[in-house]
């Protein structure tokens, strides 16, 4: 633990040893899924007639294949009181398609090519119905996704902690801002995937998919197909990158691929190419805002009140958790004073919105974060210094806010030291140094701006990990969770757990995660929270085992359990030479056999070992060193973090270059600081593409324009900052064994936050929709070059 | 499964309804038969070789026809299994005079079981659709002339005591001029039975992409 080990899995992907979903199933007959090229509309007919000329054509299904629970609506996965108007979507659109990509006939072939021969030759008669496409056609519900969803609304919810409209009324200042956020999506570079296999003749199933949560999706498909839950497996092989889309579940080629495999009795495999990707899977961000915020001279809140309107897309499958979090999430590090929020989900005919990396937080952030550089300006005063006044301080944890958290528990902050680490990030970035920096590079002629964004992020919720922990008779130890891993680096932050809890070489540490047939209770890989919650497991796991690994060798050294320790593998009696045994030697001895199968285990043959007036197995004892523990906190663990950019705008071009990045990092306890950094490195990547470069680009008609590489600007290597500065600050979780929170999404949370502050100070003018283009920027500044424009406007 | 659809024959509706009933023709005409025998009147025992790639195999069935009170109506059973599944159908086919001419209409209601039932609906009415159309192109041609019929039975045929085999006759004849086996029962009788057949011989003509052009 806290050490920067190298990550064990990265030899073998990094030399293409990998396997992920496409590279299994060389036998499968392969799928191509045909989708609506509309984005509303009634389906009056399939005529697969065309499609039956192709050769190597196995099957075509659509709706009317499809039985008993296949043929409802997929789950609601997460429903919610507030949930009153929840649509989902049919595995395969039985009379009417909500977005360009949905699925129409499912075609199964030979192989992939025969299998889009076919679907390409199916004909699909379609009576096109206007489209609603933007929050702003949402919320003018001139036109219904639904019929039967009155203005387009799945949902209404509003929280207030206090009454926030009497504060801001009585507050001496008060401000209003109007706020936007574009689409984006999570785009792995690995697609999904589903590969099954159903076996006949034990009348099982065995799947293999690219998901964050096998448990999730054993579940949907056992129920979907009737089966019994033990005769269904779900395996999770390598995955190419998840940031929250591979959550969802189950897709519908989730079911209808197992569907398939058990109707033709072949394996049957699916791989998503990239355009199916953009239209079919989901994407996140898209929101409308206003803020409106009453403070006092020093810029300390009084009231804060905000009105989000949140695009989730045709169907809400995952409910409500993404505007859930940006309305408790948007709070960071700040007591609002009287708080309060409302947000409408709304539908639209354009792909479903699920989580993505930062899942709801980015958009709260900015929302917040704007507001803080709006009452700076407004105020004259310093950045950072309203944060700080604004700040909950270390003694006031854990802090309360009042508000139910995505988890259906209290928002409950339970650590954290925001002054100490706006602290460390003004020293990182050298914010007081800022102002002469900036005066000297003006006069230059160089638009340059500093932002500053902080945000709090609830990780690690519920309800529950497991873990698994068992020592062999080589003294190799293999552990088990359920969760799943999308490159993470599990295999070697939980090993790095069990190696300190049991004193033995990583080398000797296996690691599983996401096999159903290993560990089949779990919840899945979301919220930042696998560190947390198998992580704090694992270690409860392996100090069960290691309860029975001293046990065993105490009776065998004839020594108390207090006076062993565990080192290299090896146990031994404190301060005694000699007296030692090996974890091999301890778990042969663990086990009582009748039966030697070779040198070593004759060691626990029932001539050699026991007392003869007591059961070989003790009666609350089991063979084997084994332990296996469950971790549930009471709620989620609250990591924090602020960052820092110094950007430098074109004059000219209005191009935007990162000049610094830094961050300062609050995630409790490091069981591995290279890879939280590199956790951090990844979000900040990805920040940097939601803030300049990626949206989703539909027009009015519903069609994603984009839906490509060529078109959707993801950063490279070169848009990305070349250095990434980090300081970390730890303050220990009280709720878990390892005081561990999570560190998987925070590198993104702040960004757009963080760069609309940054171009505004470099610019002079409020950035108040991200993500922002250097064509924006140029339009932006003819906006605002009108007569009497005065420059240090910095909100 | 439901499948109906019609055909016009160029014949009156008498010719049509012999030349249905008429085992030389069938054995000739439906797509897939290999072997036709009468077991009774209007019922017979047939034999299809399926080369499906994942559905291999041969098949049996049996076919029987019975005339309905209603004028010019008749229901046509079938029954099929193979290695691959089951298939049964009830056809209802009913003959209307249009000048010198047939329209033949089917309604067909099929119950396909085993791994057939699994490659989807709409494919398997697609197939039987297209196989019932070409079938009845078949019959119409041998009802204008345009398709000699080589003489049948053969084999056993006038054997006292024994039943009457036919068989696809080779070259000239539709089903052997595709150079490969055909599936199955479809034809068994009408173009209906396709709703049948249907399934084999549509994955095996899905398999194969023929084409029965000229028929």
């Amino acid at each position: 633990m806290g050490e920067p080990v190298r990550r064990v899995e990265d030899r073998r992907l990094l030399t293409g040893n990998g396997r992920y979903l496409d590279d299994l199933g060389a036998d499968a007959v392969e799928v191509a899924v045909l989708r609506s090229p509309h984005a509303h509309a009634k389906i009056l007919d399939i005529d697969v007639t065309g499609a039956l000329e192709v050769e190597g054509l196995l099957a075509i299904y659509t709706y009317d294949d499809l039985t008993g629970p296949l043929a409802d609506p997929l789950p609601l996965l997460i429903p919610h009181p507030a949930l009153t108007h929840g649509r989902t979507q049919y595995p395969l659109a039985r009379d009417e398609v909500n977005y360009v990509g949905e699925a129409v006939a499912f075609v199964v072939a030979e192989n992939r090519y025969l299998a889009e021969d076919a679907a390409e030759r199916i004909v699909v008669s379609y009576e096109v119905l206007p489209p609603v496409v933007g929050i702003t056609a949402a919320r003018a519900a001139e036109q219904l996704v639904h019929p039967d969803v009155p203005g387009n609304v799945a949902a209404h919810l509003v929280q207030e902690v206090g009454d926030a409209a009497a504060a801001i009324a009585a507050a001496p200042h008060r401000l209003e801002l109007d706020l936007t956020v574009e689409r984006s999506a999570s785009t792995p570079l690995e697609g999904r995937g589903v590969l099954a296999r159903w076996d006949a003749d034990a009348q099982r199933l065995r799947i293999w998919t690219s998901t964050q949560t096998s448990t999730g999706v054993r579940a949907a498909v056992a129920v979907k197909l009737g089966l019994d839950l033990g005769s269904v497996e779900v395996i999770t092989p390598d995955v190419g990158g998840g940031f929250g889309v591979k959550i969802v579940h189950p897709w519908p080629e989730e079911v209808l691929v197992p569907m398939a495999a058990r109707a033709l009795g072949r394996p049957v495999k699916w791989t998503e190419d990239r355009r199916e990707h953009f239209i079919s899977s989901a994407h996140e961000r898209g929101q409308q805002q206003h803020v409106e915020v009453g403070f006092d001279d020093d810029g300390r809140l009084l009231g804060l009140s905000v009105r989000f309107w949140h695009d989730h897309g045709a169907y809400i499958p995952y409910g409500l958790i993404v505007p859930i979090i940006t309305s408790t999430q948007l709070l960071g590090p700040y007591k609002p004073g009287a708080y309060r929020v409302e947000f409408e989900s709304l539908y639209t005919n354009t792909v479903i919105v699920t989580p993505y990396r930062g899942a709801g937080r980015p958009q709260g952030v900015y929302a917040m974060e704007r507001t803080m550089d709006a009452i700076a300006g407004y105020l004259g005063l310093d950045r950072a210094e309203v944060r700080e006044r604004n700040f909950i301080q270390p003694e006031e944890m854990p802090y309360d806010h009042g508000l139910i958290f995505q988890d259906g528990r209290p928002l409950v902050y339970d650590s954290g030291d925001f002054p100490a680490s706006l602290a460390k990030l003004k020293k990182l970035v050298g914010w007081d140094d800022w102002p002469a920096y900036q005066a000297a590079a003006r006069a230059e002629g160089r638009r340059v701006g500093i932002g500053l964004a902080c945000y709090v992020e609830g990780t690690g919720v519920g309800p529950y990990e497991g873990g698994h922990v068992q020592v062999e008779t080589t003294g190799k130890v293999k552990v088990a969770t359920g969760l799943t891993s999308q490159g993470q680096g599990h295999q070697t932050a939980f090993a790095q757990i069990v190696a300190d809890e049991l004193g033995v070489p990583m080398s000797d540490i296996e690691v599983v995660t996401g096999d159903t047939r290993r560990f089949p209770y779990a919840v899945g890989t979301f919220a930042s929270r696998a560190a947390v919650m198998s992580g704090s497991a694992i270690a409860l796991a392996a100090r069960a085992a290691r309860a029975k690994i001293l046990k065993v060798a105490a009776d065998a050294l004839e020594a108390e359990p207090g006076d062993l320790e565990i080192v290299e593998g090896r146990v031994r009696v404190k301060g005694s030479p000699g007296a030692e045994i090996s974890l091999g030697t301890v778990a042969v001895l663990s086990n009582p056999l009748r039966y030697a199968f070779d040198e070593a285990s004759k060691a626990a043959t029932q001539f050699v070992v026991g007392h003869p007036d007591q059961p070989p197995v003790g009666e609350d004892d089991e063979p084997g060193i084994e332990g296996r523990d469950y971790y549930s906190p009471v709620g989620s663990t609250f990591a924090n973090g602020m960052h820092a950019v110094i950007v430098e705008t074109d004059p000219d071009t209005a191009e935007i270059k990162i000049l610094r990045y830094c961050v300062v990092h609050d995630c409790g306890t490091l069981i591995n600081p290279m890879i939280v950094e590199g956790q951090v490195h990844g979000g900040v990547a990805q920040g940097v593409g939601g803030a300049l470069y990626e949206r989703m680009a539909y027009d009015e008609s519903g069609q994603l324009q984009n839906a490509s590489f060529m078109d959707f600007l993801m950063p490279y290597v070169s848009e990305v900052p070349a250095s990434i500065e980090i300081d970390h600050l730890e303050t220990p979780s009280p709720l878990n064994p390892l005081g561990i929170k999570g560190a998987g999404e925070a590198g993104v949370i702040p960004s757009a936050a963080v760069f609309a502050a940054a171009i505004s100070d470099a610019e002079g003018f409020a950035i108040t929709s991200m993500p922002i283009s250097p064509s924006e920027l140029f339009e932006l500044r003819a906006a605002h070059a009108v007569p009497g424009q005065q420059e240090g406007d910095r909100s | 499964m439901k499948v109906a659809g019609e055909a016009v024959l160029h014949a009156p509706v008498e010719r049509v309804w012999t030349a249905l009933r008429d085992p030389a023709v069938l054995v000739a005409t439906i797509p897939g038969c290999e072997r036709l025998v009468t077991t009774g009147p209007d019922s017979y025992d047939m034999t299809v070789t399926a080369g499906v790639a994942s559905i291999k195999g041969s098949y049996t069935g049996t076919v029987s026809l019975a005339e309905l009170p209603e004028p010019n109506t008749f229901l046509m059973k079938a029954s099929g299994a193979g290695g691959p599944g089951t298939v049964s159908a009830d056809v209802t086919v009913t003959l209307v005079e249009e000048g010198d001419a047939t329209r033949l209409r089917y309604d067909a209601d099929a119950v396909v079981g085993g791994v057939i039932g699994g490659v989807g609906q709409r494919m398997l009415a697609g197939v039987a659709k297209k196989l019932a159309g070409e079938f009845f192109a078949a019959v119409d041609e041998v009802l204008t002339g345009a398709r000699s019929m080589a003489p049948a039975p053969i084999g056993e045929a006038g054997t006292a005591g024994m039943p009457t085999v036919y068989r696809d006759a080779g070259p000239g004849r539709l089903a052997a001029r595709t150079g490969e086996p055909v599936s199955f029962i479809l034809g068994a009788v009408f173009g209906a039975a396709t709703a049948l057949a249907g399934v084999l011989v549509g994955v095996r003509v899905a398999r194969g992409g023929r084409r029965l052009d000229d028929a």
